[in-house]
């Protein structure tokens, strides 16, 4: 009498019970997500200095949004109410900007990078989850959540914060799983044949649509037609029904964005990036060889960095966006100078803070090379201004399309607000290069040159910095004559310069670049 | 008349890696002509002493002579003598075979150097891929523009570091091709590798290193057949 199935007899048909459903599937990919994140913690080089900035993250969170409501003038029909009128754009400004920002990354950033999670079963709904989660860790999400947070609680004042400030946290939430939605989906069109110039067409029509409101002055009409009056309107109405229903209907357009956000993500990973293919497949014909030392390790950068993917897609959001913005916004000159500031630093973010890892496993054949390293160290800290400096000339061009012709005093601060910035900007990136670096090879359009939460400090350095430099020549360009200006800019590019030459001579120590090359070379 | 000085000389090799001691402690010769293998198991330190000939990892203390120039003090010089192949990768990976050798005929001053970079990319059989990124390599093609790079200046020191990990048999061929090219014209060859085979067939003498340690060096016949694999095996234990 048999006792086992032989292994001639016809295998039975997997019954529903053997194969996991989409609970048992949703349940895993969830369980996933907190094994990555401890896998993510545990790699984590400085946990104590890591933890006391998470904290402080949290605590200046909680500070934004209730001490405005304690100022002067909160809750009051001044100021206060003019910020109220304009909280609805604030939110729809906060949705688009998130789609922006998750799209230019390809759906967000990776809990863990592509090639290590190749190895590991990680379903895509497990990545969808991830990106969801690290996509408060971004200097401009944070920058917009706290701007919302502090024009919340001091146009609705004390009286109303307790009910405002839950339905402001559960509209970042849910407009950031939303733009995680779109973002999947236009990441799955960009990977269809002629996906890529679908989305460029979608993108120049939402601009365009946005600049012909603007020239036509009926942008402010269409901003007062926004549905997030709605939402505004239920954070004011006090604790009642109208509450309830907008806060349960923003919590149930979170559940349904973070469930639905599975579907595209899915999509998306079962179709070959054909920006990616495109860059690895495609042919660069051979050029002459450039006559001298400098010019052919300049050229080597620049392959690095314009043939990386989201390097190409990042450059192309910081140069065009804050421009389209100053536009829509008819910002004048004055408030033209805090541009460059913001380019530059976002430029820097896409490699500049891990500048090595351009050469990535080539670092240690590029290092057994007889080249001296300090000339090694200028064409990377060239190639970075450059690039720094051609994304904020972009952007300046196009806001002048709307703020017209600077006044002397004004072109001049504009110009040595360029410089000082760029220098300010190249001095700490590649200090911060040198210092810390990492092992990551930029093949991804979500990847990172650096950890997210290490990528959050960094920017909210460059934020701060760069927006004081602003902020001040701002004031400047309002001057009479130019001469502060062009002093202070001769004394900051004196200092950044200084930083930058001292960051050199460290490249310059053989120990020093050892144990750099060694790093970047691990990924 | 004495003994001509040796291409690479090594004596009381250690590096340190904060409290890691990749290499401790290893003496290594090798003459104009040789070509030795650097045997052992993962984490022997043979990778990291290959860094430090190259140039590219100064020694934490001992004395290294590459070519005639101190590797601590005189990096530059050495790696104007070395051609290396790294262990991992080796390769920028946004930039093409082509770039690769425009950049390295620049650096080592070398003015006609077309020819031989169309013969070389065709014996490793990557001329048609010569104007693609190298992200795109699969990891055997890497390693042959590797070597490829290594030897392309026809270099005093040529070190291969694992040059055999992955590569199809034309690849192996065209690499031992090289190797035995280089030692033809009296270059010093040293290989780095877990493969006791290739090493063998590769190489005239074998350095066996342990725990960052030589433990130790013979000739490459001496490491053959059957006998030589069970004497490995006892070197390595």
């Amino acid at each position: 009498m048999p006792t086992a199935v032989s292994s001639t007899d016809a295998r039975p048909a997997p019954t529903r019970r053997d194969t996991p459903g989409r609970t048992a599937d949703a349940v895993r990919a969830v369980v996933d997500v907190g094994h990555l994140l401890r896998f993510r913690m545990a790699s984590t080089r400085r946990r104590a200095t890591s933890l006391i900035a998470a904290l402080a993250l949290l605590g200046l969170t909680a500070a934004v949004a209730v001490v405005p409501a304690f100022l002067p003038g909160a809750g009051e029909s001044g100021q206060a109410f003019d910020l109220l009128l304009i909280l609805p754009t604030a939110l729809a400004g906060f949705l688009i900007l998130a789609v922006v920002s998750a799209t230019a990354s390809g759906g967000g950033r990776e809990l863990i990078a592509r090639d290590p999670a190749s190895v590991f079963p990680v379903s895509p709904t497990t990545d969808h989850l991830g990106a969801l989660l690290l996509a408060p860790l971004n200097i401009a999400w944070l920058m917009q959540a706290w701007g919302l947070l502090g024009m919340t609680a001091f146009a609705v004042g004390v009286d109303d914060l307790g009910t405002a400030q839950p339905i402001v946290v559960m509209w970042l939430t849910a407009g950031t799983a939303v733009a995680q939605v779109l973002a999947w989906t236009l990441e799955g069109v960009r990977r269809v044949p002629h996906g890529i110039g679908i989305v460029r067409g979608l993108t120049i029509l939402f601009f365009g649509i946005a600049l012909g409101l603007q020239i036509t002055d009926q942008l402010l009409t269409a901003f007062d037609q926004v549905p997030t009056r709605e939402v505004v309107v239920g954070m004011v109405s006090g604790f009642g029904a109208r509450w309830v229903l907008t806060l349960g209907a923003i919590v149930a357009a979170f559940l349904i964005a973070v469930a639905l956000g599975a579907v595209p993500a899915t999509i998306a990973s079962r179709r070959v990036p054909r920006d990616e293919l495109r860059v690895e497949a495609g042919r660069y014909p051979a050029r002459r060889t450039p006559r001298t030392l400098r010019g052919m390790l300049i050229r080597i950068d620049r392959a690095s960095v314009w043939r990386a993917v989201p390097m190409r897609r990042g450059v192309a959001v910081l140069a065009l966006g804050p421009g389209l913005v100053a536009v829509l916004g008819d910002l004048g000159w004055s408030d033209t100078m805090i541009l460059p500031g913001l380019v530059a630093s976002g430029g820097a973010l896409l490699y500049g803070v891990n500048a090595w890892c351009l050469d990535s496993r080539g670092a240690l054949w590029r290092e057994s090379l007889p080249a001296p390293p300090a000339a090694v160290f200028d064409a990377r800290a060239f190639v970075l201004g450059e690039l720094l400096l051609a994304g904020s000339l972009v952007t300046v061009a196009i806001a002048a399309v709307r703020a017209g012709m600077p006044t002397s005093v004004e072109a001049t601060a504009l110009a040595v607000t360029l410089l000082v910035v760029t220098v300010q900007v190249v001095a700490a990136a590649m200090r911060w290069s040198a210092a810390r670096p990492y092992a990551t090879d930029l093949r991804s359009s979500r990847a990172t040159p650096a950890p997210p939460a290490v990528m959050v400090g960094y920017s909210a350095r460059l934020a701060i910095s760069t927006t004081m430099t602003g902020l001040v020549f701002s004031l400047l360009s309002r001057a009479e004559d130019a001469t502060i200006a062009v002093l202070l800019a001769v004394t900051m590019c004196c200092w950044s310069g200084f930083r930058l030459a001292r960051t050199r001579r460290r490249w310059c120590d053989p120990s020093e670049r050892a144990r750099v090359v060694m790093t970047v070379a691990a990924s | 008349m004495g003994q001509p000085a040796p291409v690479v000389g090594g004596r009381g090799l250690h590096v340190r890696f904060g409290e890691v001691e990749a290499v401790a402690g290893v003496d290594l010769t090798a003459d104009a002509g040789q070509s030795t293998a650097l045997l052992g198991r993962n984490g022997a330190g043979k990778s990291t002493t290959m860094r430090v000939l190259a140039g590219v990892v100064p020694p934490t203390a001992g004395s290294v002579r590459v070519a005639g120039f101190d590797a601590r003090h005189d990096p530059l010089r050495v790696k104007q003598a070395v051609g290396y192949c790294p262990d991992v990768g080796g390769l920028v990976p946004r930039a093409t075979p082509w770039e690769h050798l425009q950049l390295a005929a620049r650096l080592r001053r070398m003015p006609a150097w077309e020819d031989r970079a169309r013969t070389l990319l065709e014996r490793f059989e990557l001329g048609d891929v010569a104007h693609r990124v190298t992200a795109g390599f699969s990891h055997g093609m890497g390693r042959r523009l590797s070597v490829l790079l290594a030897a392309f200046h026809e270099p005093v020191v040529l070190l291969l570091d694992e040059p055999f990990d992955g590569v199809d048999p034309i690849g192996v061929e065209a690499t031992l091709e090289e190797i035995n090219d280089a030692r033809a014209r009296g270059a010093c060859v040293l290989v780095s590798t877990h493969l006791r085979e290739l090493a063998v067939e590769a190489c005239t003498n074998v350095s066996v290193l342990r725990g960052g340690a030589q433990v130790a060096t013979m000739s490459a016949a001496e490491m053959s057949g059957e006998e030589g694999a069970r004497a490995y095996r006892g070197l390595l234990d």
